[in-house]
């Protein structure tokens, strides 16, 4: 499955980046593609552009705040969760992505 | 008659120093000065310091000093000299800045930890312990008569025998005592002397028919009615002052009239709606470990001798002060400004690491004055002091003065009638390089003018005497008084380590004009055969851009050379410093006026000549990468800027300093000039360069058994490595964090991080428990590893990608494990840096 994800939090210091990173290592162990934008202390990194967006099949925002940009994602299907879920039990958040 | 007319300068308010100081300053004249407050319209004599204070007088009012008599000119010239000189740094220590209004979030141990919390405001930093001893009600003043029989004239003789006792007893106290503590016995003594408060007391005796006792209480209450109704919150303290000196009139008179004195049954702490500064002492000494007042204010002078004897205080509500009960325990907490009564195990655990902490910091800030002054890169740059009066010398040496830069020597001339004699200047100069103990003392000749008139100096008075016949140009006119003044200079150079330092020189003529003088000071000790140094150097003030743009030629005849900052830029701006319309335009960082220092710099190193800098800037933190870009020898400042200097000093770099200079002699405006500095802090004070973390930001074996306290140890390790200011902030910023969610992994390590701008260089620290705890009442997975991020506001890019970087690799159960199965200190620490990616 090719998958894009957004993750973001309030000081944008560490939890976006360590949910990013386990979004990745998680994707991959269980064999999905995974492209992870991070809005945290640096601003906007990795950013998602349009045909990535529309190429995927499933679409993760791991975040405690809103996400900004958020209208590229208009009429995917997205899974919202907290930070903290991604980080402790990305395999959660892998189940309800479905097929 | 003649007048002055000026803007008060004081932010404190004409208060019992300056008024005393104005006092002084009129003394020697046979002249009546009037004081007048044009905005309050109120008037004073300017011979008591009461109705000067009571004057109500708040920064910039509008006032006005006359004098009439016989010698009303040369008084007046006195009072303008004091007045542009003296006045503008009178005012007492300033309240403490920054966390003035105390915590305002605390961890939650102070919630859960058991015990009522009473918050309030910090009046003296520390932490304190003890049982609650309460204390009511003022010192009563007796109708009875003091002399037992109803006579006023021998009323009056016991009050005015209790006044001199009292005055005494206050001057022997202020003699023995430094500081902003002798200045308040200072204070005090000048109320108990003063001549409108003996004056009211005698016409109450003697017209009212009263008791000294209840005079004493009906003098004090008019006086100190005046000042509770004074627009300053300074000037309101102050009331408390003036029943402090009536306290101990009364008693004095009466025997003890106070309150009674506890009892010693170890360690307490005192609730009180008030009281006065000089019962503090005495409570000290009984096992008074803290202060719960009411409505006092950080200024008021039993807030000052707290801060000066380190006792802990906090003012709450008066209300909930009037609910604490006697004998409960009390624990004070002067920096977060709060009391908690009866506190439970947990929150005293927490404070006894808190101390312990502390205890560390204060260890580690006191080695700063023992350490030299340097730069990180070891460039040598002497921090020395600036000294007015002899009591200020033992302040400095505390303070880790490696010299005195510039001791002035007019206290010995002004205020009196006749020129001080050889023996008493040589005592004087002789203390000071006693107390010294070999570290150089730079004495400066008497520097006075026209502004200044000493009635033993024919000086005429001059329509602009800044600029007019003042120190080094008065000198070849007053050989004899110059001469006295340089044998005792030679004399106690003969025995400890004094240079001299001649002020106002333009000229290399003026130069060898001292060192003719000071051969034949040689001359006359030797044919006296008084033993005294051979050679001394003789080395002058930089304080003209006359001699700033002539250091070359003057290097010639002078052996060293000191900028006296204040005047030198006055002199360059054509600005006087003392007239608040112009305060914008008196600014250091004028580029011509850092051109011009640069150049003098230059021309001294050129010459192969020490140089110095005595005047207020060289305790700016703002200028000081500047001063050490232009190479300095030595930097001569205020006392207690002197550790904070040394420390700031050891951060930066002379090489990164000198490329700042270069770029900010370029600048156009003093605006651009500050923009660079401002950058150059934030960025690139060399410090930026440090690694985000160190050998002093990982602990193994914390004894932290919860997210408080683990998360007060790291801030306290992260203060004491340098990488923040106010650990208090950093703990508040950490918890406000925390609130959101908790940042327990639950992988057994929780993380911490918080962003502000207490926060030096963003910086990790690690800790490991002893003894793994839940960080949350919630938490499953017990934490077995601390990192606590500490990010500053608008923080560099760069240390943010090395954080993110670290935050990624602590999803790898690798990195963890690495972290939690270190043994050394040196392992996690190579642990933690290979997930930074810096080695």
């Amino acid at each position: 499955m090719k998958i894009v994800a957004v993750t973001a939090c309030p000081t944008g210091i560490a939890h976006t980046y360590m949910a990013a990173e386990q979004l990745e290592k998680t994707a991959r162990r269980l064999g999905h593609g995974i492209r992870v934008e991070t809005q945290g202390s640096m601003g906007i990194e990795n950013k998602l552009a349009a045909a990535e967006i529309r190429a995927a099949d499933a679409v993760i925002f791991a975040a405690d705040i809103a996400v900004q940009d958020g209208e590229r994602f208009a009429g995917k299907k997205i899974v919202e969760v907290g930070v903290q879920e991604a980080i402790k039990r990305p395999e959660a958040v892998f189940a309800r992505l479905g097929g | 008659m003649a007048a002055v007319r000026f803007a008060f300068p004081l932010a404190g308010g004409l208060h019992a120093r300056p008024a005393s100081l104005l006092r002084d300053a009129c003394r020697p004249f046979a002249a009546a000065v009037v004081f007048r407050n044009l905005r309050s319209g109120k008037r004073a004599d300017a011979a008591s310091v009461l109705e000067l204070v009571a004057s109500d007088t708040v920064r910039n009012d509008p006032c006005l000093l006359e004098a009439s008599g016989p010698q009303e000119r040369e008084a007046m010239a006195a009072l303008r000299a004091f007045v542009e000189r003296d006045l503008p740094g009178a005012d007492d220590e300033t309240p403490p800045a920054g966390s003035a209004a105390g915590a305002s979030w605390l961890p939650p141990v102070f919630v859960a930890g058991g015990g009522s919390l009473l918050r309030g405001r910090p009046l003296a930093p520390g932490v304190g312990r003890g049982r609650v001893r309460r204390l009511a009600g003022r010192a009563s003043f007796p109708k009875r008569f003091a002399s037992g029989r109803r006579d006023a004239a021998q009323e009056l003789e016991s009050f005015r025998r209790a006044a001199a006792e009292v005055e005494a007893a206050l001057a022997g106290s202020a003699a023995r005592a430094a500081g902003p503590v002798a200045a308040i016995f200072k204070a005090q003594q000048a109320i108990a002397a003063d001549p409108a408060f003996a004056g009211r007391v005698a016409g109450l005796i003697a017209k009212g028919r009263l008791s000294a006792g209840a005079a004493i209480g009906q003098a004090a209450g008019h006086y100190a009615g005046k000042l509770r109704r004074s627009s300053s919150a300074y000037l309101r303290e102050r009331a408390d002052d003036v029943y402090d000196i009536a306290a101990q009139l009364a008693e004095k008179l009466y025997g003890a009239v106070s309150r009674p004195a506890a009892p010693a049954s170890g360690p307490f702490v005192v609730a009180a709606s008030s009281l006065s500064a000089s019962e503090l002492p005495a409570l000290q000494r009984r096992g008074l470990r803290g202060l719960i007042l009411g409505d006092v204010g950080a200024t008021a002078h039993v807030a000052i001798l707290a801060r000066s004897l380190s006792i802990p205080a906090v003012s709450v509500d008066p209300g909930a002060l009037a609910r604490i009960v006697a004998g409960a325990e009390a624990l004070v907490d002067g920096r977060r400004g709060l009391a908690v009564i009866a506190p439970g195990a947990a929150l005293k655990r927490y404070y006894r690491l808190e101390q312990a902490s502390a205890a560390e910091i204060r260890r580690r800030r006191s080695a700063w004055r023992r350490l030299p002054g340097r730069t990180r890169d070891k460039k040598r740059i002497e921090i020395a002091a600036n000294v007015g009066r002899p009591e200020e010398l033992a302040t400095a040496w505390a303070a880790g003065a490696q010299g005195i830069g510039l001791f002035r020597s007019e206290f010995l001339f002004l205020g009196r009638r006749e020129p001080p004699g050889e023996e008493e200047q040589f005592a004087a100069y002789t203390r000071a390089t006693r107390s010294a103990g070999g570290r150089p003392v730079i004495v400066r000749t008497l520097d006075v003018g026209g502004d200044k008139p000493l009635p033993y100096l024919k000086l005429a008075p001059e329509a602009n005497p800044f600029l007019g016949r003042r120190a080094v140009r008065f000198y070849a006119g007053h050989a004899g008084l110059v001469r006295c003044q340089l044998r005792a200079m030679l004399r106690a150079a003969g025995r400890g380590r004094l240079k001299i330092m001649v002020p106002m020189v333009t000229a290399p003529g003026e130069v060898r004009l001292v060192r003719g003088l000071l051969k034949e000071a040689a001359a006359e000790l030797r044919s006296r055969r008084v033993p005294h140094a051979r050679s001394v150097e003789l080395g002058i003030m930089v304080e003209t851009p006359a001699a700033a743009l002539a250091v070359d030629s003057l290097a010639r005849e002078a052996d060293f050379f000191s900028v006296g900052s204040n005047d030198l830029l006055q002199y360059v701006m054509a600005v006087d410093r003392g007239n608040p319309a112009l305060a914008g335009l008196y600014d250091p960082l004028h580029p011509a006026f850092l051109r011009l220092l640069a150049g003098a710099a230059r021309q001294a190193r050129r010459a192969r000549r020490w140089l110095g800098l005595c005047g207020e800037m060289a305790g700016s933190a703002e200028l000081l990468p500047l001063l050490v870009g232009m190479g300095f020898d030595e930097l001569s400042m205020a006392p207690g800027l002197i550790p904070g200097t040394k420390e700031r000093l050891a951060r930066l770099d002379a090489a990164a300093c000198r490329r700042l200079l270069g770029r900010a002699l370029r600048c156009g405006e003093a605006a651009a000039v500050r923009a660079l500095l401002r950058q150059f802090a934030a960025a690139d004070d060399g410090s930026a360069r440090r690694q985000v973390t160190a050998a002093g930001l990982v602990r193994l074996g914390s004894p932290s058994r919860s997210a408080a306290e683990a998360i007060r140890e790291l801030c306290a390790m992260l203060e004491l490595d340098g990488r923040v200011g106010d650990a208090l902030a950093l703990e508040e910023a950490a918890w406000r964090r925390e609130e959101s969610y908790a940042t327990d992994l639950g992988l057994g390590f929780a993380l911490p991080h918080a962003k502000s701008p207490a926060v030096r260089e963003a910086a990790v620290a690690f800790l490991r428990p002893s003894r793994p705890f839940r960080w949350a009442a919630g938490s499953r997975t017990p934490v077995r590893g601390v990192l606590l991020i500490a990010v500053p506001e608008g923080g560099g890019e760069e240390h943010l990608r090395l954080i993110a970087g670290l935050s990624r690799r602590l999803v790898h159960e690798e990195f963890r494990r690495a972290l939690l199965s270190a043994r050394t200190v040196a392992a996690a620490l190579a642990a933690l840096r290979s997930g930074l990616g810096s080695g």
